[in-house]
């Protein structure tokens, strides 16, 4: 994930790597030797430090500049400035992430949905998991290039539509505006919601819609008061970890436009911008982005371990 | 339990009318899927530009003139040369640190197991975009000589694959008993050493390779780090590449897209058919 769109392909399915899924949780391999005063666990030392120095400290350091002042006092000036003179990024960050997001449940639920209940071409299930993979860790330079031939000014799609009447360039679309991202991004969001809503959906056993039926419930009910429901957590959890992997995209926008006017895009540009006027901007902006991502993810990973009370 | 009393499937069948819907989504989406994918394909390998392309030329002018272009670019090889090294750094740095680290917590302390899991999963919270701001916060003013490295992006680029890298090595080792193994060769008199790389590592083939494999493609694909820090990696190497022959970046992206998916679809399969085997489940993808 990007968490997803990061890299050309990116983290490989977020998945289950973020709840641990079924692989992670198991019970602890019974091996502890009787207890003897144990210094085993320095062992662990050099990995900790590892993560320590090259993702924490980092970390730290992006919050410690975003949160001093000039004069070398705390403030969160900084953090407000950040979001007053880059209004436009977030909102169109968060425009895009939630409509991308918006887009990726409902067609990725949909989609799960038919290839978790489609029975009749038996690998159908198979490759429609295949292609959520790819597509979910797609982004990046080779998904830029893929829609730049598709609608990008002179794309083969661009000239179809056109050969039917309608100029999509003459409309204002653009592949660098929000409408373009939206497009590219839910290219790797219907299969990341695939990929984490196919067990919920597995989950909804066939016994409870018998019961329903016995019980003289309609399809409608059924899905009213017990198929949905069960599902709930799974699609709002979905959702947050949709809008997360949008939000903190940054490689597939660069690679379009350098000009997108996101926020990730942004802190690259004030990064790599002049760094000895020691602007607290880009990491004021970074900080923003760690704090978004921590409330969605921690919000996903909560509903997560909701769900799975279904998915025994 | 349904199947003791009722060992008929009553799944209501599906009439061709109920299946009109989910029918519809799939065409939708695998059209949308499969779309961008042609259109590369068609702009990469044929020697007509969309403006001018009729229908009648759709079987005319194809070619491998672009990606010839691009290959013979001055700045293809070294682009290439680097990533590839980085690829190789990164995944020893990876293995090193990963395969003792997991390999301990799951023979002696196993109670250290959600912190490590716990600093497996930081990378989505502080996504790159974040890290190289962290790098920049952190490592310019402290070890800008670091920075100067191409090879400074190697820990970096470990960090961005260590969620994947540690669940593919994590499955494995739970793929074998470990504790057996161990306990049968130490009886039998083979030191720590011998145990490790004679027992160990052998056992653990699938998984050393899945998490190479899931790091190299991290790495050939990284974008945001290498970007921001200005080093001239593959990716940045395509995207520059773009500015001064569409065509021919477009056809390289074409390739590597189609490399990485052949060597990640390869391993799932495999990976798959070890869990088959061995009865677990990995969830890396």
């Amino acid at each position: 994930m990007g968490i997803g769109a990061g890299p050309l392909l990116g983290p490989y399915a977020t998945v289950d790597v973020l709840t641990g899924g079924p692989a992670a949780g198991g019970a602890p391999s019974a091996v502890s030797t009787p207890e003897r005063r144990s210094w085993a666990w320095l062992g662990l030392l050099p990995f900790l430090a590892f993560v320590g120095i090259f993702l924490l400290l980092p970390t730290f350091g992006v919050i410690r500049k975003a949160l001093r002042a000039p004069d070398g006092g705390f403030t969160f000036r900084g953090m407000t400035d950040a979001l007053t003179s880059q209004k436009v990024a977030f909102i169109n960050s968060v425009w895009i992430s939630l409509v991308s997001a918006a887009i990726g449940v409902v067609l990725g639920g949909l989609l799960a949905y038919a290839a978790a209940t489609a029975r009749r071409p038996k690998w159908l299930r198979t490759l429609v998991t295949a292609f959520s993979g790819v597509g979910a860790n797609m982004g990046g330079v080779i998904l830029a290039f893929m829609f730049f031939s598709l609608v990008g000014r002179t794309g083969l799609a661009t000239k179809f539509i056109k050969y039917f009447g309608y100029d999509l360039y003459g409309h204002g679309f653009d592949l660098a505006k929000p409408a373009g991202l939206i497009t590219v991004y839910t290219y790797f969001q219907i299969p990341l919601m695939v990929l984490v809503t196919l067990p919920a959906i597995d989950g909804l056993k066939t016994s409870w819609r018998e019961a329903a039926a016995n019980l003289g419930g309609t399809p409608w009910t059924y899905w009213r008061r017990v198929g949905l429901p069960v599902l709930t957590p799974s699609l709002i959890g979905g959702f947050l970890l949709l809008f997360a992997n949008a939000f903190s995209a940054f490689a597939t926008a660069r690679a379009i436009n350098q000009g997108v006017n996101i926020v990730p895009v942004r802190i690259s540009f004030y990064l790599q911008g002049d760094v000895a006027n020691g602007g607290s901007l880009p990491f004021a902006l970074a900080t923003w982005m760690v704090v978004f991502m921590a409330v969605a993810m921690t919000g996903y990973v909560f509903l997560r371990r909701w769900a799975e009370r279904w998915m025994r | 339990m349904d199947a003791v009393i009722d060992p008929a499937p009553t799944r209501r069948p599906s009439t061709w009318r109920s299946r009109i819907g989910p029918t519809l989504v799939l065409i939708v989406c695998g059209l949308f899927f499969v779309l961008p994918m042609i259109t590369m394909a068609r702009y990469s390998l044929q020697n007509i530009i969309t403006p001018l392309l009729r229908w009648e030329d759709v079987f005319k002018k194809w070619s491998l003139s672009g990606i010839k272009a691009a290959v013979s670019d001055p700045g293809f090889w070294p682009a290439l040369k680097l990533s590839l090294e980085l690829a190789v750094a990164t995944v020893a740095l990876t293995l090193l640190l990963l395969l003792p680290t997991l390999l301990l917590v799951h023979i002696k302390v196993p109670k250290a197991r959600p912190l490590i899991e716990f600093t497996t999963l930081l990378p989505f919270m502080i996504p790159p975009i974040a890290l190289v701001a962290g790098v920049a916060a952190f490592f310019r003013p402290n070890a800008k000589w670091f920075l100067n490295s191409n090879f400074s992006l190697v820990p970096f680029y470990a960090i961005l694959a260590l969620p994947f890298t540690f669940r593919a090595i994590d499955a494995g080792i739970r793929a074998i008993d470990v504790r057996t193994l161990i306990d049968a060769s130490r009886s039998l008199g083979a030191g720590w050493g011998r145990t490790l790389f004679r027992v160990l590592m052998p056992n653990l083939k699938m998984a050393i390779v899945s998490s190479s494999f899931l790091t190299f493609t991290v790495v050939m694909g990284e974008f945001t780090i290498a970007q921001t820090l200005l080093k001239r990696t593959y990716p940045q190497f395509m995207y520059e590449f773009y500015s001064n022959r569409g065509q021919g970046a477009t056809a390289l992206a074409l390739f590597t897209f189609l490399a990485t998916t052949a060597v990640l679809g390869l391993m799932f399969f495999f990976v798959r058919r070890r869990d088959r085997r061995a009865g677990t489940t990995t969830t890396v993808f």
